[in-house]
């Protein structure tokens, strides 16, 4: 049986015995390349799930959504190791009960679809181990050690030129399962803490603003890249964001349910006389 | 016989228009996206896009645009007003979409109001739009009764000759004829045929959806619930639409002196309608879709009898979640069978 197959059924059973009340998995999306993210909350429509190489949005975001959980019944939901990850962080900054989440783990290696074991985020920590060890792929390493060489002027340069493109659309903060904030600082006006226009000053904010609230948190799903409508990418910026905070607090976001946030937590034997 | 213009020849035209004042226009790839922007040479430009992930809009409606500068004093206040950056402009091989879309919002910036940005830009630019001889999934003009080649909104039409050889050269305006008068030697008679067109299919019954979307019962159907489940309300949708308009008035600086700014803004945001009280009256993912859809299909050609969409299919090739306008619109074609 494939993998597809035995998660719908799976997602049959936990539907019909009332274990959980929605599976949030992927469906076929407008064309043979693209997924959409689907809710199914009847058993009967267990067949419209699709799991295949395509699916690769983190669907972990809209486990936040208002409300949704608030009834504290389960919600079952298709998750790559990065959308573990993201349970684990969410449930540490209390935005979920990890008790209330059922997880249909699988990866993707090429095409081939490999299932992940375990039903509670607890269960998948070895996964969570073995990519804290991978190295991002060839083509990536290559243009971060070019960025890396540069002098300051020309990543200020390169980095201008990327944010020149930004529309404020905040499709990478939405896509985002980490920026969960009901009211994002740059929504906030009374005062106006970042300007809202979108000229390269305004893009500079914003996009400085979110790598700094990522940082340590983000589990680079890649929901944010591949939102961005202009391609600025912004990999770039969370993978050096989160080689950063592993080099000066040996933190890999997403570890555990009970990990401390490294930005939002302080040890009192800290040797640095100013904390951030 | 018509007028053809050859592709060889398009570097003369270049030459000749920026010789004659004008800033040339046109689709180009840079810095890893395609847009519509100035370039000093025919070799810059890139007909083999459907078309560009960026629309037109932003040369006519800038998603920043400055509109005064102010200073606060004791007993006055100093205001400078700005006025967009004026000079000729012919944006060479828009599509069609893309051009009539501005044609669509013509009325809209001169309904009670006659907003000077966007007619002064207007009112600059020649618009020689290219016919398209290819689409893809998310082309969607027939659907909205347009065609690879609608000449809406366009001051020149050009037809694609077989083999990229050239341009089947068609005058619409006389801002159009203006412009290639000073090419008009470059032109070259000719019988050859023009490429065929693209063949896009049609998606949906438009006059069925706006059936339905003026029924009154429809509006607290449960269907917008269902339909905009995964919408994660971003502006990818509004920004990158050639006919959406909406902004939001900002100044920017400090309590004495700063810069008054047209930013764009978009249905899509909770802050959209949200009042000082903190009551929102689209206080819902799924009321703002629907504002998307009533406004574009109902409110919009109820004003200006003309559907604010041009068929573009932007907002569905570039939905993170796989939404758009296209399937919106045709389940609420399947509903009203
Ligand atoms: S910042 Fe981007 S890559 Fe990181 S968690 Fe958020 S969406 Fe995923
Ligand atoms: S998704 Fe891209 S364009 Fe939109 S706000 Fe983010 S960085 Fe800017
Ligand atoms: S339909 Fe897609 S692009 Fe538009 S607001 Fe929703 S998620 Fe964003
Ligand atoms: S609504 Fe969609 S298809 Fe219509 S003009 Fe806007 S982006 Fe294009
Ligand atoms: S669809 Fe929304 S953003 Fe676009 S013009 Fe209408 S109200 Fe404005």
């Amino acid at each position: 049986m494939s993998i597809e197959e035995q998660y719908r059924t799976r997602a049959k059973e936990l539907l019909s015995g009332g274990a959980v009340k929605m599976v949030i998995g992927y469906g076929k999306g407008s064309n043979a390349k693209r997924r959409r993210p689907i809710f199914i909350s009847s058993a009967d429509e267990v067949d419209r799930l699709v799991l295949d190489d395509a699916c690769i949005t983190n669907l972990s975001g809209y486990l936040v959504s208002e409300g949704l959980l608030s009834d504290e019944k389960r919600v079952a939901v298709f998750l790559r190791p990065e959308g573990i990850r993201a349970i684990n962080i969410l449930a540490a900054e209390s935005q979920l009960d990890a008790e209330q989440i059922v997880i249909f783990g699988f990866d993707v290696a090429g095409n081939e679809i490999k299932a992940l074991k375990g039903i509670n985020v607890e269960e998948f920590s070895d996964v969570i181990d073995s990519i804290k060890e991978g190295a991002p792929e060839a083509a990536e390493e290559e243009l971060f050690e070019k960025i890396e060489k540069m002098s300051p002027q020309e990543r200020f340069s390169f980095w201008q030129e990327e944010f020149a493109k930004c529309i404020k659309c905040y499709a990478c903060r939405q896509a985002c399962p980490m920026c969960y904030c009901r009211r994002c600082i740059v929504d906030s006006n009374q005062p106006q803490w970042v300007n809202t226009s979108s000229h390269t000053l305004g893009n500079f904010e914003w996009n400085i603003v979110r790598a700094f609230h990522l940082s340590g948190r983000c589990v680079e799903c890649g929901n944010c890249d591949r939102a961005c409508p202009v391609n600025i990418p912004l990999r770039l910026i969370n993978h050096r964001m989160a080689e950063e905070v592993l080099g000066a607090f040996d933190h890999f976001a997403g570890t555990s349910k009970t990990q401390e946030p490294v930005l939002a937590s302080f040890k009192k034997d800290d040797s640095e006389t100013f904390i951030l | 016989m018509t007028k053809i213009l050859f592709s060889d020849k398009l570097d003369n035209c270049v030459e000749r228009w920026k010789s004659a004042g004008l800033t040339v226009i046109g689709p180009v790839q840079r810095a890893n996206i395609s847009t519509y922007a100035a370039v000093e040479h025919a070799a810059e430009l890139d007909f083999g896009l459907v078309l560009p992930d960026r629309s037109i809009k932003d040369l006519f409606f800038p998603q920043s645009e400055p509109m005064l500068r102010y200073t606060i004093k004791k007993e006055s206040i100093d205001t400078d007003e700005c006025l967009p950056p004026s000079g000729p402009r012919i944006i060479f091989g828009a599509r069609p979409c893309d051009a009539s879309g501005m044609a669509i919002d013509d009325p809209l910036f001169g309904w009670d109001y006659k907003d000077e940005y966007w007619f002064q830009r207007r009112n600059e630019t020649v618009i020689v739009t290219i016919a398209c001889t290819k689409a893809d999934d998310f082309c969607m003009c027939t659907s909205l009764k347009m065609a690879p080649d609608s000449t809406k909104g366009s001051d020149i039409m050009l037809r694609p000759l077989a083999g990229n050889k050239g341009w089947l050269v068609e005058e619409l305006t006389d801002r159009g004829r203006e412009a290639f008068k000073t090419i008009a030697d470059i032109l070259q008679e000719s019988s050859d045929p023009a490429a065929p067109l693209a063949v896009v299919e049609k998606k949906f019954d438009l006059d069925a959806c706006v059936a339905w979307l003026q029924n009154p019962e429809n509006f607290e159907s449960r269907f917008w619930k269902e339909i905009s489940m995964r919408c994660i309300g971003c502006a990818s949708c509004t920004y990158l639409c050639p006919t959406c308009h909406c902004f939001d008035i900002q100044d920017e600086g400090d309590t004495y002196t700063g810069i008054r700014r047209k930013n764009w803004d978009s249905c899509s945001f909770a802050l959209f309608t949200m009042h000082t009280s903190g009551h929102n009256p689209r206080s819902t993912q799924s009321a703002r879709w629907r504002q998307r859809i009533m406004h574009k299909f109902n409110y919009f050609p109820g004003k200006f009898s003309v559907n604010s969409c041009s068929g573009c299919g932007r907002c569905s090739r570039q939905c993170p979640v796989d939404m758009g306008i296209t399937e919106t619109l045709q389940e609420i074609s399947k509903l009203s069978l």
